[in-house]
């Protein structure tokens, strides 16, 4: 498998400031499939957000905050960690979810992300825990069929609804990202007139907003 | 538009062989013309729904991970004691928020 370029990522990551946490520092052995396992295209890391309502929102506070899960390179890894863990329906209170290519950090600034963006989809109270295994699934099983371009997954839980985001690297790249929405579509089976929102990283930087002042596309 | 619709074969190419030497060397490419085996770029491995769902019940992944870290919430329930808990932590600052939201479905995310 091809992850060279995840693991030139890393290097350049190591130069980073020291405010990053535990989690997003350690250095890890790469992960690799067990003999007889099935292999993926790409190792994925889960990790894990719990969000304290009231709390300044900040980058600093976000990487304090994240959490390291685990790192799948196999089918078998991945439902072993899958199963083993809370359903996006069961999370309590304000949290995220991530699940990204070994190598790019679930943060806008992070190389891989930085001229990037991201889909979003809001879902009403109930639906996320369904969605979120078919989006994985999809993006495990490079169902996407866009290169390189998928950098990870979230679902993000809120107070009101769940919001489902794919994010990828070239946010300018007009044929990928109607690519992946219209999969998105296809994966997640929505309604022809659901909603669906862009947002590039690069304005979630500026407004330090992750799910507002989105680009609206309605098909 | 009228007139009739003429039939038209579907163009072929049929390729004689009469000698098992005619046959290519690389059997993967189809006499008289090469038909792709891997796509073009490169191959991926690639996994529709329900090939990953048939691997769910493998005997490997019914124990968790070695190192599945407990963290509340998520890998472990979130009431274990010691464990910070999104709820609790601000209790008070919840209630506002929740105010807020019924004004405005779109509220601001703190990443």
């Amino acid at each position: 498998m091809n992850n060279n370029k995840f693991d030139a990522l890393k290097t350049s990551d190591s130069d980073d400031s020291d405010n990053e946490n535990k989690d997003m520092k350690e250095e890890r052995e790469p992960v690799t499939p067990g003999p007889g396992e099935h292999a993926l295209q790409f190792a994925y890391t889960f990790w894990f957000t719990p969000r304290f309502p009231g709390r300044q929102a900040s980058s600093l506070n976000f990487e304090q905050n994240i959490k390291y899960v685990g790192t799948v390179a196999s089918v078998e890894q991945f439902w072993a960690y899958y199963s083993h863990m809370g359903r996006p329906g069961d999370l309590t209170g304000h949290s995220d979810l991530h699940l990204f290519k070994d190598g790019v950090k679930p943060m806008w600034e992070d190389p891989a992300n930085k001229e990037g963006g991201k889909w979003i989809v809001r879902l009403r109270k109930g639906l996320a825990s369904r969605a979120w295994e078919n989006l994985i699934l999809a993006m495990l099983g490079e169902q996407f069929m866009v290169g390189e371009e998928i950098c990870g997954a979230v679902v993000s839980v809120r107070f009101q609804e769940d919001i489902i985001s794919v994010w990828n690297k070239t946010a300018s790249d007009q044929a990928t990202t109607s690519r992946i929405r219209d999969t998105l579509k296809r994966v997640l089976n929505l309604p022809p007139n659901t909603i669906m929102e862009y947002k590039m990283h690069l304005d979630s930087l500026k407004d330090n907003s992750s799910f507002r002042n989105t680009d609206v596309f309605v098909r | 538009m009228s007139g009739k619709t003429k039939v038209r074969d579907i163009p072929s190419r049929r390729v004689l062989l009469t000698d098992p030497s005619q046959l290519p060397i690389d059997y993967s490419s189809t006499p008289g013309g090469t038909l792709f085996s891997t796509t073009p770029g490169g191959t991926r491995i690639i996994y529709e729904r329900h090939e990953l769902l048939q691997l769910r019940n493998s005997p490997l992944t019914r124990t968790p991970p070695k190192n599945l870290p407990k963290i509340a919430g998520v890998t472990s329930p979130s009431t274990t004691k010691g464990s910070p808990q999104p709820d609790s932590v601000n209790g008070q600052a919840t209630i506002p928020e929740e105010k807020k939201c019924d004004e405005d479905p779109q509220f601001e995310m703190d990443i």
